[in-house]
């Protein structure tokens, strides 16, 4: 079965795109650890490590946990693939909303590309935004807890070039984030696997071993042990659901085309219990981050109200009831509106009708659409709670004290861990399968 | 006319399914859900920790090379200046 991992790269047209892919990434990877014009890199890693001494519970651990750890590094990538993410949940919120939107939508090709446009544009407006918030936060040394002086780690602070040095690093973290649009474009389209997806995944998985080490060096060894199983049950649950699907029997008519005979066989429509993925995961995430974002525009220091409100209960450290509530309706929510905006029952039923197919026992045309909505509907529910449950598991039951998303194996990056990683190995197994290898998945 | 239309559609409206239908139907869809086997699962699982290994520790590799890499160059810059 390992064998196929060997096997994939035997392939040429296989090789060449994990090749692409494995390339892609180191790329991305070496835009986290330039730092940004202007920053101290050697004094900034000091500053980073001392502040996770003094075991400040830091507030942007998360989204630095989603930035793979470039963003306390104030790297060239120090956004990561976050704005864009954000950009196309509202986009994808709006094409509901706005009219002109779900025009171009419908218009197909064109327009979906004209969408993507868009979600281009408010990419980098959100990144804009995005650098301007995390210049502020890291020329006042909140970013750090006030751990160290932000004149040691930015030393150009207070002389005559602040200001376009300031300006030009906002630039510098805008283009980083427009590259790495791009090479989530690029590994979607020539690469393995959803580039959106992967990325993050790399992002996630770049903090992993920081994090294993962590408790390794701070727990006794049983402490570990226990995370690891904690861990693979974790993953053997989340493979359990991913794979679960309800099979809906479909039957083709048999029909005389000239003087041939098409049809007469039987397949199914397969509907996943989880048919959204980990996108909703992604989602709710990414909205989530926006709170800490106005934190960061506003400054912390302020007793502005709305900062106040904001930090007591959406702390992404304070497992506020609040917060977490919030974050599972927000999971469960995008859960069904994912689904509904990636599977059009009305559109299957027709397609099925004009192939001549038709489910057993139910009159196809609206009949058809109505039994799948029927169908999809139920199975989403229980999907989408397990969505949310897994995600606020551990944050909940690790309780407060901020362990929680210490803990590598928190819901999230457990879900996206395994969900990206299963997409990628189908795909790959796919592309093996096409060329008649056994794949991984006998 | 035209009212029997109206009222034809309104009777066609299925009227909301209360919570507890909703949930029996719920556990009747899932009770026809194609779990996976037990071998399934274990490959499955399997091929993913070893996917997601991989990428872990060819990540880390590339990590701490630029990692030291910029350090270095840094250093000698500092050196230099």
């Amino acid at each position: 079965m390992l064998g196929a991992f060997v096997r994939a790269f035997r392939t040429p047209e296989l090789r060449n795109k994990l090749l692409f892919t494995l390339f892609i990434l180191t790329i991305f990877r070496l835009g986290a650890v330039i730092p940004a014009p202007g920053i101290d890199s050697v004094a900034i890693e000091k500053c980073v490590q001392q502040t996770a001494e003094t075991g400040a519970s830091n507030i942007y651990a998360l989204i630095n946990l989603f930035s793979g750890g470039a963003l306390l590094q104030l790297a060239v990538f120090a956004l990561g693939i976050m704005p864009y993410i954000t950009a196309s949940i509202i986009l994808n919120l709006l094409t509901v909303v706005v009219p002109r939107l779900e025009a171009l939508k419908k218009e197909g090709q064109a327009g979906q590309s004209k969408i993507t446009q868009y979600t281009r544009y408010l990419t980098i407006a959100l990144a804009v935004l995005q650098s301007t918030s995390v210049i502020a936060m890291a020329r006042t040394g909140q970013l750090f807890q006030n751990a160290c002086i932000p004149e040691e780690y930015m030393p150009f602070l207070h002389t005559s070039y602040e200001l376009p040095v300031l300006i030009m690093i906002v630039f510098v973290m805008t283009a980083g984030t427009c590259v790495i649009m791009w090479f989530g474009e690029l590994i979607t389209e020539r690469g393995v696997g959803n580039g959106m997806s992967l990325l993050i995944f790399t992002q996630i998985i770049a903090e992993f071993p920081a994090g294993m080490m962590r408790i390794w060096s701070e727990n006794p060894a049983w402490v570990f042990a226990l995370v690891c199983v904690a861990g693979v049950v974790l993953i053997t649950g989340v493979v359990f659901i991913e794979q679960a699907q309800r099979r809906i029997p479909v039957q083709y008519a048999k029909r005389m085309v000239g003087r041939r005979m098409y049809g007469g066989s039987s397949t199914y429509i397969p509907l996943k219990v989880n048919q959204a993925g980990v996108i909703p995961v992604i989602f709710a995430s990414s909205l989530l981050y926006l709170p800490t974002l106005v934190v960061g525009l506003l400054g912390a220091e302020t007793d502005n109200k709305v900062v106040d409100f904001l930090n007591t209960y959406f702390n992404p450290m304070g497992n506020h009831p609040v917060y977490l509530t919030t974050f599972f309706l927000l999971i469960v929510g995008f859960a069904f509106f994912y689904v509904a905006i990636t599977f059009n029952p009305a559109e299957v039923a027709d397609n099925m009708k004009k192939y001549g197919g038709f489910i057993p026992s139910i009159r196809p045309g609206r009949p058809t659409a109505e039994y799948l909505d029927y169908v999809l509907t139920r199975l989403t529910t229980p999907g989408a709670l397990y969505l949310g449950v897994i995600a606020l598991l551990p944050m909940v039951a690790l309780g407060t004290s901020g362990a929680a998303a210490n803990f590598p194996f928190g819901g999230v990056s457990i879900l996206i861990m395994v969900g990206v990683g299963l997409d990628t190995v189908k795909q790959i197994e796919s592309h093996l399968q096409q060329r008649n290898y056994e794949g991984f998945l006998r | 006319m035209a009212q029997t239309d109206t009222g034809a559609k309104s009777g066609e409206r299925k009227r909301r399914t209360g919570p507890v239908t909703f949930t029996k139907q719920v556990v009747a869809e899932l009770r026809k859900v194609r779990w996976p086997t037990q071998r399934e699962l274990f490959t499955y699982t399997v091929v993913v920790i070893v996917f997601v290994l991989i990428m872990i520790g060819y990540v880390s590799l590339v990590n701490f090379g630029f990692g030291e890499g910029v350090t270095w160059l840094y250093g000698l810059v500092g050196q230099a200046a």
